[in-house]
């Protein structure tokens, strides 16, 4: 076990991945020499070549369409998207392509793609390059969406992604690629569905994301001076989401808050209040409630960007204010 | 308008009962929570409360003493003051007639204030979430009264878990009913003697029941019970029967084996938290099960105290039917009759039963030599659906062992 970035873990997946297996190679903008805009890459150029760290020109449909046709001839490709908004310009080829081809060829066609950017509000990045795309994928069938949130699931969740016949949409938040935490040395994979109980708690079941369950951790710091108890779930993956840990963390609780710096509207956390009042109902001694950033555009300003996230006042304020229900 | 006075659903399953009396008479000026009527449900009678306000109307029409009515059928009417009775519900019975009867809008006086009608449960307006309601169903508790501290007085968890506390604590003297005792009709008897061959035929064509029997030295046990017969210096004072021992005891293994304090709920088992343990107690009319709730946290001088003031209003047919409900688990006590062991039947959904036989007196083998002891037998009639044999030999095991050595138990 050691302490290492988020970015260190995925880039220490990838390349053992790489090693093992010939047949992965990544394409994006700015992967190749210069290892990548937030160093995903660094130094696989010295190992594996142009060949297999092909830099693209600025064309996402065009890359991700190849990344299709590739998959299809049996390679694994791995999309550097830099920033997820940009691939915007490529949904087409992700949705009505590659997560349904697999279906439509019967399961003749495997579409072992990995698509990996950076999603999340921060660093006054504004509108183009804040976005939060989770929800949307998480809608469609054929795809798995991952957004974790420490260093030693990243890592883990990436070999599993490496590993996958299904196509993959993999989200790092860009305001915790340089936050470290332990991992685990050696080969170590992390299953898709499976929630992860950040912190055990009695009082109040809180579901979080990437960058909001270190939030969320700290506000629940703050609470347990004062002897307030909060359990926090990370399902890491939103599809497939781990209902049964939501619910059992529920029917102990008793209370479910879901914070999401995602829009609320059609939202993850509204899956997941979804299916708690349903499966969990009888469970529920108050009614759910979602925290989740502000239904507009990112602003630059950096005050303004700061006011439409949810911060760690917040969130304690929702907390105690779902206690009082 | 005039609120109609419905017939209440007593127990799960009923859906008829016998009207036995009025306790007002027409022209009462009846307040929330007055007795109102005396209903007779599946296996005993109460007093029913109203849940509004207003001047009683009882219609000529209306049930008579030991008249069969329906669930929801309407047994008169509460008028608002002033409230000029003109007759248009017409004949009370039919639940539906009454609705419809409500509804002519030109009725409605728009400089009264209207009176919200209760149509059914009274408590149904009350706020209570979800997980709340599920934990007063599994505590036993009536959440009608409980006041709730959420957001606009929403009935919480912690407030149905107060509640059940405090109903623990509240001492057994003050919770002597003050209605009056109500005269059986030949109608009721049949009606709780219905309920009962319906409950254990069903029990025996819908459960996998196996019964166990033990010997036990009971030595200790009687030596025990006399020590407090002999302690006890005021004739007025309780001592605990051998049954309220047995019962402590059953309730110290119960923990021990939590799989056989359950019950079948539609495909799956649901393991109780709680040890409620229903007492089967012979009455004049019909065998009843009054429960004794949350044993594990009774003293064994409060099993003593509730079960006495249980049996007590169970025979006497003073008990709510509230009481009748929600046990985990149940045992009967033959003993007095002579009899040594027996296959009792279960008592659904509940997983377990415990027969007790009679105390005899008998030659046995300690250390080579024949010495006299107590001995007791124990029959365990368990459902093979959701117990197997294995675990339900070794609760009755325990249970042997508490038996024989009862004192460290229940000093607790």
């Amino acid at each position: 076990m050691r302490d290492i970035s988020f970015m260190a873990a995925t880039l220490e997946a990838l390349s053992e991945e790489m090693a093992k297996n010939p047949r992965i190679f990544v394409m994006g903008e700015g992967i190749g020499q210069r290892g990548g805009n937030f160093k995903t890459t660094h130094g696989l150029y010295d190992i594996y070549g142009p060949e297999r760290l092909c830099d693209t020109p600025i064309c996402e449909r065009g890359f991700v369409g190849m990344a299709a046709g590739a998959a299809m001839t049996g390679t694994r490709p791995v999309i550097d998207f830099m920033f997820s908004d940009f691939v915007l310009d490529a949904v087409g080829e992700i949705i009505n392509q590659i997560a349904k081809m697999q279906y439509m060829s019967s399961g003749r066609l495997k579409m072992p793609v990995l698509l990996r950017g950076c999603i999340g509000i921060g660093h006054s990045a504004a509108t183009h390059h804040s976005g939060n795309y989770y929800p949307m994928y998480g809608h469609f069938p054929g795809l798995r969406v991952v957004v974790p949130s420490s260093a030693a699931d990243a890592k883990g969740l990436m070999k599993t992604a490496l590993n996958c016949d299904d196509p993959v949409i993999f989200l790092e938040h860009k305001e915790i690629l340089s936050i470290k935490g332990p991992v685990p040395d050696g080969e170590h994979f992390v299953e898709f569905g499976k929630a992860r109980i950040v912190r055990e708690g009695t009082q109040v079941t809180v579901v979080a994301l990437a960058h909001m369950v270190h939030k969320v951790h700290q506000a629940a710091t703050k609470l347990a001076e004062e002897g307030i108890s909060v359990e926090l779930i990370d399902p890491r993956t939103v599809s497939p989401l781990d209902s049964d840990t939501i619910l059992q963390s529920v029917h102990k609780t008793g209370r479910l808050l879901i914070v999401d710096e995602a829009f609320a509207p059609y939202g993850f956390g509204a899956e997941v209040a979804a299916r708690v009042a349903d499966q969990g109902f009888d469970d529920l001694d108050a009614p759910i409630r979602r925290l989740n950033g502000a239904f507009a555009p990112t602003p630059y300003s950096p005050p303004l960007e700061a006011a439409i996230v949810p911060n760690v006042e917040l969130i304690t304020q929702a907390i105690r204010d779902l206690l009082d229900e | 308008m005039p609120i109609p006075v419905i017939v209440p659903r007593l127990g799960w399953t009923m859906e008829q009962g016998v009207f036995v009396e009025w306790l007002k008479r027409d022209g009462d000026t009846i307040r929330i929570g007055d007795p109102i009527f005396v209903l007779e449900g599946e296996k005993a009678t109460q007093d029913i409360e109203s849940t509004d306000a207003g001047v009683l109307k009882i219609l000529s029409t209306g049930p008579r003493g030991g008249d069969t009515i329906d669930v929801g059928a309407t047994v008169g009417y509460l008028l608002a003051e002033g409230e000029v009775w003109n007759g248009t519900p017409g004949t009370v019975t039919a639940p539906t007639a009454a609705a419809a009867a409500e509804i002519p809008a030109t009725e409605v006086d728009e400089d009264e204030p209207v009176v919200e009608s209760n149509a059914g449960a009274g408590t149904s307006r009350q706020k209570i979430t979800p997980r709340a309601r599920r934990v007063a169903g599994e505590l036993g508790v009536d959440w009608s009264d409980v006041d709730g501290s959420g957001a606009a007085g929403r009935i919480r968890e912690a407030d149905i878990r107060a509640a059940a506390e405090e109903s623990i604590s509240i001492p057994m003297v003050a919770s002597t009913p003050t209605a009056p005792a109500v005269e059986l009709s030949a109608v009721a008897a049949s009606n709780a003697r219905r309920t009962i061959a319906d409950r254990m035929l069903a029990s025996a064509q819908q459960t996998a029941a196996v019964t166990l029997t033990t010997h036990v030295d009971a030595t200790h046990l009687v030596a025990l019970r006399k020590q407090f017969k002999a302690a006890a210096g005021d004739p007025t004072e309780v001592v605990p029967s051998l049954t309220d021992i047995l019962v402590k005891l059953t309730s110290v293994a119960l923990k021990m084996h939590p799989e056989v304090n359950s019950r079948w709920d539609d495909e799956r088992i649901i393991i109780s938290d709680e040890v409620h343990i229903g007492i089967a107690v012979d009455t004049p009319q019909a065998l009843l099960a009054p429960v004794l709730r949350s044993v594990t946290r009774l003293t064994l001088r409060q099993v003593a105290v509730r079960s006495r003031d249980l049996i007590e209003r169970a025979r006497t047919r003073k008990i709510a039917v509230a009481e009748l409900q929600g046990g985990t688990f149940t045992v009967t006590n033959l003993g007095m009759f002579g009899v040594d062991a027996f296959t009792p039947l279960l008592n659904p959904p509940q997983a377990a039963i415990l027969g007790v036989g009679r105390i005899t007196r008998e030659a046995a083998v300690i250390d080579e030599h024949i010495v006299p002891r107590d001995r007791i037998t124990l029959s365990l009639t368990f459902d093979h659906r959701i117990i197997d044999g294995a675990p339900a030999a070794r609760f009755l095991d325990s249970l042997s062992r508490l038996i024989s050595n009862p004192a460290p138990a229940l000093i607790v």
